[in-house]
């Protein structure tokens, strides 16, 4: 019962035949299009089962208006559905790109340093319970080149891990985090996390493959002036990150009791003045402890908005 | 440059016939020479080739004196359980390697010397470097990893003797097809283990790729070691699943029951493949481009994909029946 383009034409009254040709082929022309369209957008909403079955019953409401109305209720009925069509498509489009770099990921495989990209993602995703992270200054690291991105750490907060998996999601490339243990157990799920030995050679190698490593400092206290202050930093990594030619960037982490929490990540540390010794190492290990302390003073204490910001305690690496 | 003389030991092994074919297409080679104890596994159009066994010392000795090489590639190297018992791999390295470096040595025109290894030199002792570089320590914890460490002083001290350059090519697991490799023959089983709860990355080379590497390295007269290893790396449960296998999570004294097992029905497991079941092995190939000019083609996971894909047996019907 469908009303064909070529046949209705000739049914319309008109005083002029050749308006009705022009009209005969601007209807074919619209029509054919908007059939294009509809087509592309049925196609692709096909592979999205709930918006599938939006874009078929905008699809088949554009064709029952055809049949009612006419060839020009058809094709304006089809240009709607063409247009909701394309706004589906638009909206998939961008899911897809959303979801691109977790699809894209290789599965049934882990990376040159053991780092499995699947069980990270799904780390990631249960991180979020514990976790709300919001990073800044990630802008300032490099898009390709390596880097070396140091954290304080209090004792317990894991700051290390939930450092890079944050830095991780803010650039969109794999962090790796210095500080796994060498044993069967919690060694390997922290090597398939992205985990490091704490051994400059490791580091090194790492930095050398341009990769973004984050390590901690030494941990401090869980309370009071201690949880606020950081500890020294590691020189012999950092004399890794020297040898290397790798830039190093202090970062300021902060979490409480709440999932609140914030990675804070400075310009680059500028390199101390060309020293022959391990000097060099040192000097800018203390540097990049000052500016990390430096940027906790500007991130200042994180409010849970609970009674817990009364306490004079400051938990599990709040500041 | 050209017109170089290249004699290769271990000709007569899939990797050894395969850099001796790439080898006879180099526009720098001009006679080539192997020697091995079985016959080439392929035909190869200009290489002479001599069946030499290992213990037949004086005819090793004279046989590459008479060649007088330019280059040397010694890949006649016995990864243990592979063609022979780990004894019996070890005894049969170290004497092809006293021979034929020690023949080398008394040729003047000697220029380069091409070493084969394996990244088992670096060792998986507790606290080694997940992914040493060609800098890191050796620190061999398996026979076979200690008999290459050997092999590689051997020919260092061949190399400062004599005045010549020697290059060292550290190949992972070399896989491909006809490759005998206990780790593929274990990848290869039914039901294949993996530890439990480590499961650690290991990464390993196909054969077309460590071959490449051999021949870029005899181009560029390679003077120091090389990793050569493909890109990425996967567990051996990875392995397994992706090869449609069972895998079966072995912990502590199972593994000597698997070893067991797993010798029976004819994929033996020795050291160092059970250390990088363990302990995981992974080297650090950043070097390969800059010092070889080639980077691996195939990735880990694809060897792995490559060596499920190979039909077990191969059966051709006589074309005329006569029983």
């Amino acid at each position: 019962m469908t009303a064909t383009p070529s046949a209705t034409p000739s049914a319309v009254p008109s005083a002029s035949g050749g308006d009705v040709v022009s009209i005969d082929r601007l209807l074919r022309r619209d029509t054919d299009a908007a059939a294009d369209v509809v087509s592309t957008v049925s196609d692709s909403v096909a592979r999205v089962p709930l918006v599938g079955s939006l874009g078929r019953t905008v699809s088949s409401a554009g064709a029952a208006a055809g049949d009612r109305g006419g060839d020009l209720v058809r094709s304006v009925g089809n240009a709607l559905g063409a247009a909701a069509g394309t706004a589906v498509d638009v909206t998939t489009a961008g899911v897809r790109a959303a979801t691109a770099r977790l699809t894209d990921e290789p599965t049934g495989a882990l990376d040159d340093w053991g780092r499995d990209p699947v069980l990270v993602r799904n780390t990631m995703l249960l991180a979020q319970l514990r976790w709300d992270v919001t990073t800044g200054g990630d802008q300032v690291l490099p898009k390709r080149r390596g880097a070396l991105i140091v954290v304080n750490s209090p004792r317990w907060a894991l700051a290390p891990l939930f450092a890079s998996f944050a830095i991780s999601e803010a650039v969109d490339r794999p962090v790796r985090f210095v500080g796994r243990p060498d044993d069967p157990l919690l060694g390997s799920l922290a090597r398939r996390l992205g985990g490091l030995l704490d051994h400059p050679d490791e580091v090194a190698g790492a930095l050398a493959a341009d990769e973004l490593v984050v390590m901690g400092t030494e941990r401090t206290g869980l309370v009071g002036a201690s949880a606020r202050r950081v500890g020294p930093v590691d020189h012999t990594v950092i004399g890794a990150a020297l040898a290397t030619g790798t830039r190093v960037y202090p970062a300021a982490t902060s979490s409480g009791p709440s999932r609140r929490s914030r990675v804070e990540i400075g310009p680059a540390t500028r390199r101390p003045r060309t020293r022959r010794g391990p000097l060099a190492e040192l000097e800018l290990a203390d540097r990049v402890r000052n500016e990390i302390s430096d940027l906790l003073d500007e991130l200042g204490d994180i409010a849970t908005g609970t009674p817990l910001d009364w306490l004079p305690i400051v938990t599990l690496g709040s500041r | 440059m050209a017109g170089k003389r290249v004699f290769v030991s271990g000709v007569g092994g899939e990797l050894g016939s395969t850099v001796a074919a790439l080898l006879e297409d180099e526009p720098w080679v001009g006679t080539i020479a192997g020697i091995d104890a079985n016959p080439p596994r392929r035909r190869l159009a200009r290489t002479t080739y001599h069946r030499i066994h290992p213990d037949e010392h004086d005819r090793i000795v004279s046989t590459v004196i008479d060649f007088a090489p330019h280059v040397l590639v010694h890949i006649g190297v016995w990864e243990p359980h592979s063609r022979a018992n780990p004894a019996d791999a070890a005894m049969l390295t170290d004497r092809a390697t006293t021979s034929i470096l020690g023949a080398a040595a008394e040729c003047s025109s000697l220029e380069n010397v091409i070493v084969r290894s394996g990244t088992e030199v670096y060792g998986r002792a507790r606290g080694a470097l997940s992914r040493p570089s060609e800098t890191a320590p050796l620190r061999p914890t398996s026979q076979y990893g200690r008999t290459l460490v050997a092999l590689e002083r051997t020919a260092a001290d061949v190399g400062a003797r004599v005045g010549v350059t020697v290059g060292v090519v550290r190949v992972a697991s070399v896989i491909g097809p006809h490759v005998p490799s206990p780790l593929g023959r274990v990848l290869r089983l039914p039901a294949v283990p993996f530890a439990f709860p480590a499961d650690p990355p290991l990464s390993v080379v196909h054969q077309s790729d460590a071959a490449s590497a051999f021949v870029a390295a005899a181009s560029v007269g390679l003077s120091e070691p090389v990793n050569v290893v493909a890109s990425e790396a996967i567990t051996a449960s990875q392995a397994a699943r992706r090869g449609r296998r069972i895998p079966i999570p072995v912990a502590g004294p199972g593994w000597a029951v698997t070893r067991a097992l797993t010798h029976l029905v004819g994929a033996p497991i020795p050291d160092h493949v059970s250390e990088a079941f363990t302990r995981g092995r992974l080297a650090d190939n950043g070097r390969m481009r800059e010092l070889l000019g080639i980077t691996p083609q195939r990735t880990t996971p694809e060897v792995i994909d490559d060596l499920h894909s190979w039909p077990s047996i191969v059966r051709q019907p006589a074309r005329k029946q006569v029983a």
